[in-house]
């Protein structure tokens, strides 16, 4: 385009072009722009800023402040690359500048690496030395860029600005304004994603700081995820706090049980506790965010769990094995199967693998015709992913009854059924109630067989008690409101004796004298899935990969899930067999 | 350090030999295709301007996630000529059977028991294809990356000296 | 070579008849793989019945960890077979588990008697990988350091071997020299055996004040012990008589098994790293490589004694050369910050952190990088995916073409040769069954 001679002559009929700035060239790819970073042709489409359009091509421009789901504030400053359309060559921030046809963007130049170690040099400036006590460590953007593009000690000596260490700004958020680097991305998030407009900085200069308005808390049901997009550790959630260091823990891809939405998670854990739950990407059901009630809906998990199988009620029970318990349950029930008086409790919270051994068992093993629908009460709602329901699979339940010509009926219904005295036995597959009233009358029944996850009311009136795993210590899937099927992967192995409901449902069908038997999840799915597979169509069961298959310390950089270096306390199979040898075989190695 | 040995192997064995590089630190490396790791070996020792007589290093890297899976790397030494040279030998997982180079330099013996001990890779032609450092029994082979790294098996019985020595019957004993 | 010994051996009508010593037309057995003992005019001609015995793990001859399956006819062995992997410990799966910078000390555990010639081998393997060159002080600190240790080995070795031989009061000289050393060591290292020395980029600390006048000092006393054993044992008709011609390999099969370091240079190939491909600072040392000639017991026992000499050698021509200097470089990415910047400024901590718990982003690539350890030669074939742990640490170890040797060296012999074989190809657990 620089020379005009090779230009074909223009019509002389046309009239002298006005001066001005020369016409953009002619896109090269029409509808959209194509660019050159580094060297390497990116087309993307029109409107792209430099981050993304580099991104495509797998080069990385580092960032703080932009975030692909909020607006462009530019006041991180770490992105600025050379462009060559630059007003006076000045270095441009990548967030903000869209690719226009024919530029050219340099981010290794020199010029940009010089740029960025003065920002950190600068953004570290006032920085706490703070790493050792710092829950963000590990998962910090400012250590990660700081290794990769400074690895320089400061060339500036002056006091750094002090300011609070701890304001507690709601109640699942704790500010470090220190550690802060006002990067605002909190306050973008407050004002564009949550609608709840509860933070600004205030302040001027390195005085500046993140705060609310005064006397207004940051009550927002959606604080939590400022937490999660703080590029470093000045916002930390009140719950996780000095609780654990991340790179103990390692990640499962898991789906929050707070409500039917089913949000994607992280679910972080160490040994065999959960530590936190963190949104997973799904743009189709939560984009990258999860409410603070589901936040902290993790637990359950861990307090107050049934480990091992207990017979009899108050003073008379006594624990015993599973096999046995099985068969106490198993002789119990079958009596009053055959008199008509049993009746099975299903829960919306186990997942749709435990429902479908659960009715296999009642309608083959049992002979039952209906079903009464457990789960949690009601909860509150907004119109952005909070559900009322807060049963993540209510939808499945009402699916695998259908599939199995199962009628489901309400709770309150069994309560009256166990008054009349219609009722004398019950199977219990979940132990949540929407109405912890039923308690009572649970404990009248003679026969009362009950698979529950934790201690409480209704576990307490058992005459079997068997220990359930939760999620957390399960495959499967939950289908959400909407009808999405979403599977889940084991984290740890079952504590204690626990074992998945459909576990514990198909020991209690072949107590009963049923000839099958599941080894795993998988398998649950490849027989009785196709029952309501019709009702979720697309739904790859395998779409995660087998959780099995991941065993031991991968050392690869992206060994983990969340792409994340691998946790050091990886998932020990001694929970399972105790014998690697069995485990290698059953993988067919 | 050895650019005439890659140029005489890409010479000798055309299509055989591929992809030669010069490694960090000025190594030369090519690689090998499978069938043909023997002959390349035995021209490297028997030609006198290479002179391989010494085969320092064998050994195995499981790249797993990638096809083929795994690798044998031959590290080389001419002690006459002083210098040395890296073959390496794509293996699929689906045909983990390599011609042996014991017939070549009698060093390799123990280094490609390693191999299948290590990762379960089985030479072709090996006098003595037994576990190298773990013992009969264990089930697995533990450099595999899908290998737990905590993994436990359990203890077996001590052998008969008989066993060890002729190797176990067709039963298990003599 | 000054110890070699032309007409030493020969016929002797002095040796004790039967025995290898009596030199090399006396060897009745030379090929026979199936030999029955020697068959003199008077002896009655019986044959034994062939025994199959268990020598090890848990015999002192065995150094404790390997066993050998023997078919013996009288006491010859006929055939034998190793049995190893009672000290292994997967170093590598391990290793490839741990940051590069936690490998250190996995490494001072292979050949736990030169634990620093391990570290540097390894340090050598990932700064290869990562091209980064470490300062000049740094480098004359891990030849020093290394060299004690390679003397401190070969100590053991020399002592061990009398000791098995039925001498022990070589066995005290030898191990008072080398704890001396060891002295010295800690004094610059923590540690007498287990030194975790090595850096990448560096070494970990510097000689302490006056230390290099104690170490010459110690090397004094070293060289008196030295020259003791020496007069103990190579002129010694028992040492001797149990040594020559018993455990003899030929140069060609030396090279053919795989041979490195005196094991090597006892058959007369004239092949050491240090030479052959010099790294650190050998190339500016003045130092000899001892030869032998018949690769028997005898001539490797020779090589420890000489490259005992030569060692002190470099470690003296070390001290002239050395200057005071940096002995880290000063790069965060590889290093990590002095104590200082870590307690004092966020950079600092930073950095700290990265590099502990998430290690040195080594760039990825393979690469085999080969040192001369005491042994032979110690090889590391590293890969890295870039991440902060080794993807794959293949480790060499100098004494496992020795040992897969043994069957081949003792065909044929006495069963009491094994010992003195055992003794001189050094068989080091730590490292041969990683």
């Amino acid at each position: 385009m620089a020379d005009d001679t090779t230009k074909p002559p223009a019509p002389a009929a046309a009239p002298p072009k006005p001066p001005g700035p020369p016409a953009p060239p002619p896109p090269k790819h029409p509808g959209f722009v194509t660019c050159t970073v580094d060297g390497r042709e990116v087309v993307v489409k029109p409107g792209t800023n430099v981050i993304e359009a580099a991104k495509s091509v797998g080069i990385e421009v580092p960032y703080y402040c932009w975030h692909k789901r909020l607006s462009v504030a530019a006041n991180c400053r770490m992105c600025l690359v050379e462009m060559s359309n630059a007003p006076g060559g000045k270095l441009m921030p990548g967030c903000q500048m869209p690719v226009a046809e024919g530029i050219t963007v340099k981010t290794e130049s020199q010029r940009v690496k010089d740029q960025q170690r003065a920002t950190l040099e600068f953004l570290l400036l006032s920085h706490p030395v703070d790493c050792a006590i710092c829950d963000q460590a590990g998962e910090c953007k400012l250590q990660d860029y700081y290794m990769k593009y400074d690895q320089k000690p400061s060339r500036l000596d002056i006091p750094k600005v002090e300011k609070d260490k701890r304001v507690r700004l709601g109640p699942l958020v704790t500010l470090d304004q220190e550690r802060c680097i006002l990067c605002t991305r909190c306050v973008r998030f407050m004002r564009e994603v949550a609608k709840q407009p509860q933070l600004g900085v205030a302040e001027r200069g390195n005085q500046s700081f993140i705060t609310t308005f005064p006397g207004q808390p940051l009550d927002s049901k959606y604080a939590g995820n400022t937490v999660d997009i703080c590029p470093v550790g000045a916002l930390t959630s009140s719950d996780f706090r000095f609780r654990g260091r991340v790179w103990f823990m390692s990640a499962a891809r898991s789906v929050c049980t707070g409500c039917s939405r089913g949000c994607n998670t992280f679910l972080d854990y160490l040994k065999q506790a959960t530590y936190r739950y963190r949104p997973r990407e799904n743009d189709a059901v939560n984009q990258e965010w999860m409410c603070d009630d589901g936040r902290l809906s993790y637990k359950y998990l861990n307090t107050d769990r049934v480990l091992a199988p207990r017979e009899g009620r108050g003073a008379a029970a006594r624990d015993l094995p599973l096999g046995a318990a099985m068969d106490a349950a198993a002789a119990t029930l079958r009596p009053h199967a055959i008199a008509g008086t049993l009746a099975a409790l299903f829960s919306p919270v186990a997942s749709l693998e435990d429902l479908l051994v659960a009715a296999l068992v009642a309608t083959e093993g049992l002979g039952l015709a209906e079903i009464y629908m457990g789960g949690r009460p009601d909860g509150w709602h907004d119109d952005f992913l909070k559900r009322a329901d807060e049963n993540p699979n209510r939808k499945g339940l009402e699916l695998v009854a259908q599939a199995f010509g199962l009628l489901v009926r309400p709770l309150s219904e069994l309560t009256r059924a166990i008054e009349t005295g219609r009722v004398k036995a019950l199977w219990a597959v979940g132990a949540e109630v929407p109405d912890l009233a039923a308690a009572p009358a649970f404990a009248r029944l003679d026969t009362f067989v009950c698979q529950a996850f934790n201690q409480g009311p209704v576990a307490h009136a058992a005459t079997v008690l068997l220990p359930a795993a939760p999620h957390s210590e399960a495959e499967g899937s939950f289908v959400n409101f909407e009808g999405r099927p979403q599977r889940f992967e084991l984290a740890y192995w079952p504590r204690g004796g626990s074992h998945p409901h459909w576990k514990l449902a198909a020991e209690l069908g072949k107590a009963l004298g049923l000839a099958w038997r599941f080894q795993t999840a998988r398998e649950v799915w490849t027989e009785l899935g196709p029952r309501v597979a019709e009702a979720l169509p697309g739904f790859d069961w395998d779409g995660l990969p087998s959780a099995g298959r991941r065993r031991g310390l991968v050392p690869l950089a992206t060994g983990t899930v969340d792409g994340r270096l691998p946790g050091y306390r990886e998932r020990v199979p001694s929970g399972a067999s105790g014998d690697t040898r069995m485990d290698l075989l059953k993988l067919g190695r | 350090m050895s650019k005439a040995v890659i140029e005489a192997l890409a010479a000798r064995f055309p299509g055989d030999v591929y992809e030669p590089y010069e490694g960090v630190g000025g190594d030369d490396a090519i690689f090998v295709r499978k069938s043909e790791i023997a002959r390349v070996c035995k021209f490297l020792k028997t030609e006198p301007a290479m002179a391989f007589h010494m085969a320092p290093y064998i050994t195995a890297v499981d790249y797993l996630g990638l096809e083929p899976r795994f690798e044998i790397v031959y590290n080389l030494l001419s002690t006459t000529q002083n210098h040395r040279v890296r073959l390496r030998v794509k293996v699929s997982e689906s045909d983990l059977e390599v011609p042996t180079v014991t017939g070549v330099w009698r060093g390799a013996d123990w280094f490609e028991r390693y191999c299948l001990d290590m990762y379960g890779i089985r030479f072709k032609g090996h006098p003595d294809p037994r576990r190298l450092l773990m013992y009969d029994e264990f089930v697995g082979h533990p450099l595999r990356k899908d290998y737990p790294l905590r993994g436990r098996q359990p203890l077996v019985p001590e052998r008969d000296i008989q066993d060890i020595y002729r190797g176990p019957g067709p039963d298990g004993r003599d | 070579m000054a110890t070699e010994s032309h007409g030493m051996g020969g016929l002797d009508p002095q040796a004790t008849p039967g025995s290898r010593g009596a030199g090399e037309h006396d060897r009745p057995f030379e090929g026979q793989h199936h030999a029955r003992g020697y068959e003199g005019p008077l002896d009655a001609p019986l044959r034994g019945k062939q025994m199959v015995v268990n020598l090890g793990p848990s015999h002192p001859a065995m150094h404790g960890v390997t066993r050998a399956v023997v078919a013996l006819e009288g006491e010859t062995i006929v055939e034998m077979k190793l049995d190893i992997g009672f000290l292994h410990r997967g170093f590598e799966k391990s290793c490839e588990n741990l940051t590069w910078g936690q490998a250190f000390p996995y490494t001072d555990r292979l050949n736990y008697v030169s634990a620093i010639l391990n570290n540097v081998g390894y340090a050598l393997a990932v700064e290869k990988l990562c091209k980064i060159d470490v300062p000049l002080r740094s480098k004359y600190l891990r030849v020093v350091t290394g060299e004690l240790h390679r003397i401190c080995d070969h100590l053991t070795l020399v002592a061990a071997m009398g000791l098995e031989l039925g001498a022990m009061t070589v066995f005290l000289y030898g191990v008072e020299a080398r704890d001396l050393l060891y002295d010295r060591l800690t004094e610059i290292c923590g540690a007498r055996l287990t030194s975790n020395y090595v850096r990448v980029g560096g070494v970990s600390r510097d000689a302490p004040e006056g230390w290099t006048e104690k170490t010459l000092q110690t090397l004094a006393r070293v060289a008196e012990l030295r020259e003791t054993i020496d007069k103990l044992l190579t002129r010694n008709r028992i040492f001797m008589d149990r040594t020559k011609g018993t455990g003899v390999i030929s140069r060609e099969d030396a090279l053919d098994f795989g041979f490195t370091g005196p094991c090597l240079r006892a058959t007369g190939e004239p092949y050491d790293v240090r030479k052959a491909a010099p790294y650190l600072v050998y190339d500016r040392i003045d130092f000899d490589i001892p030869v032998g000639s018949k690769g028997d017991n005898y001539d490797r026992f020779l090589m420890r004694m000489e490259e005992l000499r030569q060692s002190e050698r470099i470690v003296k021509q070390c001290f002239q050369q050395m200057e005071p200097g940096d002995i880290v470089i000063e790069d965060f990415r590889f290093v990590l910050p002095p104590k200082p910047l870590v307690y004092g400024t966020i950079e600092g901590v930073m950095a700290h952190f990265k590099l502990i718990m998430e290690g040195i982003k080594v760039p990825p690539g393979e690469a085999y990088s080969y040192t001369e350890a005491a042994n032979g030669e110690l090889g590391f074939y590293v890969v890295s995916d870039g991440g902060g742990r080794p993807y794959k640490l293949g480790l060499r170890a100098p004494g496992w073409p020795m040992l897969a040797a043994i069957p081949h060296m003792t065909k044929g012999a006495l069963l009491s040769d094994l010992v003195p074989t055992y003794d001189s190809i050094n068989m080091i657990g730590g490292e041969v069954e990683q």
